[in-house]
């Protein structure tokens, strides 16, 4: 077995706002060397780093918008959000908590602060990635898992270490909640102090690593400090990391479907014509209807 | 956001040489404006057609009630500006303006004859051009006096597909003659049946 090493620190752009809601630092597919063929299956990461709301009495958010050809994982770190969508479903996402909608062949959604929320506000930290799916698997129904904090198995790390909770895939012998339709591992991984967990996933998976809170030394070489994230090469399959200090961390790692990206606003497809038709079919209301 | 140039556009259009393509182009100026930024305004003189490369403008004018009525969308690979004004030299009561972060390549009427007089297959296109302009507002204004509103929406969906998800829906109505509020309506009949 070979080292993963790590191929770049990447620290966080200029933030945007989507909507009114989200305040996001994109890391996927902006970042230099970090495009869509280059991360697959992951292809985008925006990361809202810890930022304060203030109340408001009519939640903030992002509208109604469609997706199609992929699926979209929300990770709840701070802060509640409020879903709905076309087919009539609508969760609360709260602290903790994972949405993995799968959209598919077409939603439309919408994803505001959560109304109590939003009317004290507070902190707010998240994590929306998208990820694609394969063209078999493109245009199949559109499904959720609402996968709550208490549903996340754990690995408890050796000597009071800290835990490795697993939301999919899977790490010494905890399988990860949610279902997936290519292999990925996603894990937050909670380190106390000087405390170290090993990783191993196959060289040619893409893999990342977000620090959401403390600092991390990766391979006891590279520091990645908070709100940064570290790009690991495909050299090997072995990396450690160790928290310098109390440290939050999310690990991604997935095999690259390996087909064709076509991809404009919020669809994800494999040819232009594809791209086309899914903007026809949403013009045409094929996605469904929401209200505003 | 996808970028296209109007270099590839001409060179898909024009049939042109390398050589030639590149005399033509030589002294094309291009601007990179700001989300909400002017071209034009109203009570000044046009002198430049704008092709947009990436990003997206619109045309509108501002009626006595100062009510917005946007006269068309200029996505990536389009065309705009106010032939009215810069070929008759008359003020504008236009306004252009971007709606999105874009890269414009700016013509000037001027540069337009000159190049038109040395290089015929261009003078050619640019004749094309200002038939589809006429095509294309004259389809406009038959539409607008005979159309529903569900026909225009989907003569619009047709011309524009993506610019549904790059305006709020009250521009939309706007360029359709409508409220948003019959926009709405429309779009949730027009889901109903499609997807029942």
């Amino acid at each position: 077995m070979k080292t993963k090493t790590v191929e770049l620190v990447a620290q966080p752009k200029a933030p945007h706002f989507v909507g009114d809601g989200f305040r996001v630092h994109n890391f996927i597919p902006s970042t230099f060397r970090m495009d869509m063929q280059r991360m697959d299956p992951f292809i985008m990461l925006d990361y809202n780093s810890t930022y304060r709301f203030e109340p408001s009495a009519k939640p903030k958010g992002v509208g109604v918008h469609p997706h199609r050809g992929f699926e979209t994982v929300t990770i709840a770190y701070k802060g509640k959000v409020q879903h709905h969508d076309s087919s009539g479903g609508g969760c609360v996402i709260g602290e903790g908590d994972v949405q993995w909608m799968t959209a598919a062949r077409g939603v439309l959604h919408k994803e505001f602060h959560e109304e109590e929320w939003s009317k004290t506000g507070g902190d707010f930290q998240m994590v929306q990635l998208w990820v694609n799916l394969p063209k078999k698997d493109k245009m199949s129904d559109p499904k959720y898992q609402a996968i709550k904090k208490d549903d996340i198995g754990h690995y408890q790390l050796p000597n009071n270490g800290g835990t490795v909770e697993v939301i999919a895939g899977h790490y010494q012998g905890v399988n990860g909640a949610a279902n997936t339709f290519t292999p990925i591992h996603m894990f937050n991984v909670r380190l106390n102090p000087s405390a170290t967990a090993k990783f191993s996933f196959p060289a040619n998976y893409n893999t990342v690593l977000l620090v959401l809170e403390g600092e991390i030394t990766v391979n006891n070489l590279e520091k990645v400090p908070t709100d940064h994230l570290a790009l690991m090469a495909n050299d090997g399959e072995e990396f450690s990391v160790t928290a310098t200090e109390n440290a939050l961390v999310l690990v991604l790692s997935g095999k690259p479907i390996g087909e064709p990206i076509a991809a404009h606003g919020p669809f994800v497809m494999n040819t232009k014509a594809e791209l086309m038709e899914a903007f026809n079919d949403f013009n045409e209301g094929k996605f469904g209807f929401l209200e505003d | 956001m996808n970028t296209f140039t109007l270099k590839s556009y001409l060179t898909s259009n024009l049939g042109i040489n390398e050589v030639d393509l590149n005399e033509l182009t030589k002294n094309f100026k291009s601007k990179l404006v700001k989300k909400d930024e002017f071209l034009l305004r109203a009570n000044e003189y046009c002198k430049q057609s704008f092709f947009v490369e990436s990003g997206l403008l619109r045309q509108f004018s501002v009626d006595s009630k100062g009510k917005e009525h946007i006269i068309s969308f200029a996505p990536e690979n389009w065309f705009v500006t106010d032939r009215e004004s810069s070929y008759f030299n008359q003020p504008s009561v236009y306004y252009i303006q971007a709606l999105e972060a874009s890269r414009v390549v700016l013509l000037d009427e001027n540069q337009l004859q000159t190049i038109g007089g040395s290089i015929p297959s261009f003078a050619e296109f640019n004749n094309k051009l200002l038939h589809n302009h006429i095509r294309v507002l004259q389809s406009r204004i038959n539409s607008l006096l005979g159309d529903t509103a569900e026909e225009r929406y989907l003569k619009f969906i047709k011309t524009y597909p993506d610019v549904t998800l790059r305006v709020p829906l009250t521009m939309i109505a706007s360029y359709l003659g409508i409220t948003p509020e019959s926009l709405s309506r429309l779009r949730r009949d027009l889901a109903l049946r499609k997807t029942r």
